[in-house]
């Protein structure tokens, strides 16, 4: 009993000896803060808090989320690139935040490329076009022929002007070559809710967000904007089975840290986080709420962003949808 | 008899111990931190949730929603007392319930919105028990049409709070109207009078505006003139209601119940609109209007039933759709998802226990809250007699932590103060802060489902007339505009004739 003791306690004091004096290599030596630059409650909200309850048992120390919403998410992400750089300040945040407002707003007060790094993308959800349930338009190339034969008509609705279904919407216009009434609402419930009424036509909307309202025919769902078809809905195409092209487009969330993060700091947390989300339970909920687990590497999740934030920028631009008209 | 054997489950459910004691625990804590001004439900459940991580799926649920009334009930409690509405519909709450506060009546009051609450919330229950699937047609029906002509009608009805002059009123809504209009655009996403601050972005959040107008305004107007305090002077009369109360609350609370429990079910901000037609209703149809504004029961019975009653009904459209008809809805959804249910239109069939457990605790939760408010009434009464050297920096400083827990942000609590310094100008002007806020709240509403609505009709406004509910709408809006000028007119002729002879 005794020698067991003497050798656990040789063992911690090796252990310490070993780590050597305070440095990065301790990380974390303190509370980590994980900003969610938007309202409680949401997705990107939730996806935070299941990481972290999830990392918990094997951090080292606690990980905070704290709420701070704002201008979609350029309040929150305004502050965690004024923070210091030390890892112990970090976001997870949404395509709006990292794709889409760089794409957007001119002034924004940071540039995800140059003032973050991103540690993983989280989950993605492919985006799916669905139709109020009286719509005619049964397919995807009967709804085109009814937009072309009717241009500037049919009504879509959208969660907000520059949300990801709006810029959908837009690419769904520019690669097929027709046009609609675009109607944006404050938020995707409001949106759903009138697709369901039948005050508006088409939208654009997240997998998961209407997965259930699809399956009790409260709305039609025509095609997926994904690479492969959904095993819930075995039956309806892609985009590109149906001969349409760069119809690509999942909403996505994702870990980031500020410009400079020490690179073991910045390891420690990549690997925490993705080992979080790739754990059965974390993932079937995820999967429960429509997402699908990417936690990729860090530097994938970097060219990942670049990427979008030059493709939204195209399609606004082409859409002529920036707010200074 | 498919719903007895339904609401047995839910009896069941509701009645186990542990499902009782946190009903119990969520009802409490809601109470207790729902009467520090500028903590509404909101920023409590959002400040609980992780509690609930470890609990069963209906466990969790019954907790919040005990939270959400307890809350919701703690903010009338301070609109009541200190003049303190912590979120929209405790502003007409505050109207009343303040002056009954003044006259020694603080009691009466908080004992008329407890008892008004849980007969409002009781029926509600039971609507919801037997037409829950029904009622969420009702949210699907309402277009960007009927949510426009209904914040019409709102905002006729918005001229009747006013006990003042009409002039004033229709000044302040104006005013509230424009103040609404800062933030992003809904339609071109560009920002307005932001000044180029983020922080701006998405509007300024109406706590921050009752806070400052309501709350540090009227604590100014008090520093000024020591002798003239208008806390509770006046020797507290009888706690509880008395039978010719009681006699005076029922039609009042009834009429609430009603309205509450119709506008509730509308997720576009229907709730909001609750407590404010609901006071308009019982200032038309009293006897005595004069007495609205200056501490009539009926003023605080009224609204806090309709309050209540759409407190309740605001979960069918969560339930039986999926979609949040409020920030705490959102806040209860995102509960269960981490719980792994999705909400949605299907709950009801899959997760039985949970759905028909809700409804009962429901029930369960509005009675502890009596139960526990009753005979809380007393100490709440006696704590608006501490000295005011010592209660209003308590306020203030809880003011400022409510503000803050908003968003986090200690700019929202420079701006309250902004705001207070507003309010104290326009009680030296004699306006009123009611219809402000209220203009504030309907005004980006107004403004969002007209643009939608002459988007969906291209252009075309006569939609507004040919769809029914829209025209059944705007004409109860021109009725009552013309029974508020109608007095004023017959008055002017009158006056004409005395001229002429």
């Amino acid at each position: 009993m005794k020698t067991l003791r003497m050798m656990a306690l040789g063992g911690a004091l090796l252990a310490t000896a070993l780590a050597g004096p305070a440095t990065a290599q301790d990380f974390p030596a303190k509370p980590v803060t994980v900003i969610v630059p938007f309202a409680p409650g949401g997705a990107s909200d939730t996806i935070a808090r299941l990481a972290t309850q999830a990392m918990q048992p094997t951090f080292a120390q606690p990980l905070v989320v704290e709420n701070k919403p704002g201008a979609n998410g350029a309040v929150g992400a305004a502050q965690v690139v004024r923070a210091k750089a030390d890892g112990y300040t970090i976001m997870q945040a949404s395509i709006g935040t990292y794709g889409i407002n760089p794409a957007l707003q001119p002034n924004l007060p940071y540039d995800p490329r140059a003032d973050l790094e991103m540690l993983t993308i989280a989950v993605r959800t492919p985006n799916v076009l669905v139709t109020r349930p009286t719509l005619e338009a049964d397919s995807v190339d009967a709804l085109i022929a009814a937009l072309k034969a009717e241009p500037e008509t049919m009504l879509f609705a959208s969660s907000g002007t520059g949300s990801s279904d709006h810029l959908t919407s837009e690419l769904f216009w520019q690669v097929t070559g027709t046009s609609g009434i675009h109607v944006p609402y404050k938020g995707g419930g409001p949106a759903q809710i009138d697709i369901m009424g039948g005050h508006a036509d088409v939208s654009f909307q997240n997998l998961g967000a209407v997965a259930g309202f699809v399956r009790d025919g409260k709305m039609k769902m025509l095609a997926i904007a994904a690479a492969e078809r959904s095993p819930e809905f075995p039956d309806i195409p892609t985009f590109r089975e149906l001969g349409i092209e760069g119809m690509e487009v999942y909403s996505w969330q994702g870990f980031s840290a500020p410009k400079g993060i020490d690179p073991a700091a910045k390891e420690t947390l990549a690997s925490a986080i993705t080992a979080a989300l790739k754990t059965p339970a974390v993932a079937e909920q995820l999967k429960g709420m429509g997402f699908e687990v990417l936690a990729n590497s860090p530097a994938e999740a970097d060219a990942f962003v670049a990427q979008e934030i030059d493709r939204w920028a195209e399609v606004v631009k082409a859409g002529n949808i920036t707010p200074e008209q | 008899m498919d719903i007895l054997s339904d609401l047995l489950l839910g009896a069941q459910t509701a009645f186990s111990f542990s499902n009782l004691a946190y009903c119990l625990l969520g009802v409490f804590l809601g109470t207790a931190i729902g009467v520090l001004p500028g903590l509404g439900p909101t920023a409590t459940i959002a400040m609980l949730l992780p509690v609930t991580f470890g609990l069963a799926p209906e466990t969790a649920l019954i907790m919040l929603a005990g939270i959400f009334y307890g809350a919701q009930y703690g903010g009338s409690t301070t609109a009541i007392l200190v003049n303190l509405p912590g979120e929209s519909s405790s502003v007409v709450t505050a109207l009343d319930g303040y002056q009954m506060a003044r006259k020694g009546q603080a009691g009466k009051a908080l004992a008329t919105a407890a008892i008004g609450s849980f007969v409002a919330g009781s029926i509600a229950t039971v609507l919801i028990t037997f037409f829950a699937p029904m009622l969420s047609h009702i949210a699907l029906a309402f277009g960007p049409h009927e949510y426009f002509s209904l914040m019409v009608l709102g905002l006729m009805a918005s001229v009747v709070l006013a006990s003042g002059s009409l002039l004033h009123a229709v000044g302040m809504i104006i005013l509230g109207l424009i103040l609404g209009l800062i933030g992003t655009d809904t339609n071109s996403g560009e920002m307005r009078f932001t000044f180029g601050m983020f922080e701006l972005a998405d509007g300024i959040s109406f706590v921050i505006v009752a806070m400052g107008v309501f709350g540090l305004g009227e604590i100014l107007s008090n520093l000024e003139d020591e002798t003239e305090r208008s806390t509770v002077k006046a020797r507290i009369t009888g706690l509880m209601p008395r039978r010719e109360d009681f006699r005076r609350m029922m039609a009042p609370v009834l009429r609430g119940t009603g309205i509450g429990a119709v506008l509730g079910i509308l997720p576009g901000g229907g709730a909001m609109l609750a407590s404010f037609a609901a006071y308009a209703l019982e200032k038309k149809v009293s006897h005595h209007p004069e007495q609205f504004g200056n501490g009539a029961i009926e003023g605080v019975a009224g609204p806090e039933s309709a309050n209540n009653a759409g407190a309740q009904t605001s979960f069918i459209p969560m339930l039986t759709l999926g979609i949040p008809s409020n920030p705490v809805m959102a806040l209860m959804i995102g509960a269960l998802i981490m719980q792994g249910i999705q909400p949605g239109p299907s709950v009801i069939q899959e997760q039985p226990v949970l759905f028909w457990g809700l409804i009962v605790s429901m029930w369960v939760g509005n009675l502890m809250l009596l139960v526990l408010n009753l005979p809380l009434i007393g100490l709440w009464v006696k704590m608006i007699s501490i000295p005011y050297r010592y209660l209003y920096p308590c306020i203030v400083a809880f003011c400022m932590i409510g503000v803050f827990s908003l968003n986090n942000a200690s700019f929202d609590i420079w701006l309250m103060g902004l705001f207070g310094i507003a309010g104290y100008l326009l009680r030296k002007l004699d306006c009123e802060p009611a219809p402000l806020l209220l203009g504030f709240v309907l005004g980006p509403m107004l403004e969002e489902h007209l643009r939608r609505a002459m988007l969906v009709s291209k252009g075309d406004a006569t939609a507004f007339l040919t769809r029914p509910i829209s025209a059944v709408l705007l004409l109860v809006a021109l009725l009552m505009v013309v029974s508020i000028l109608a007095p004023a007119v017959r008055a002017k002729r009158a006056e004409a004739f005395v001229e002429d002879e």
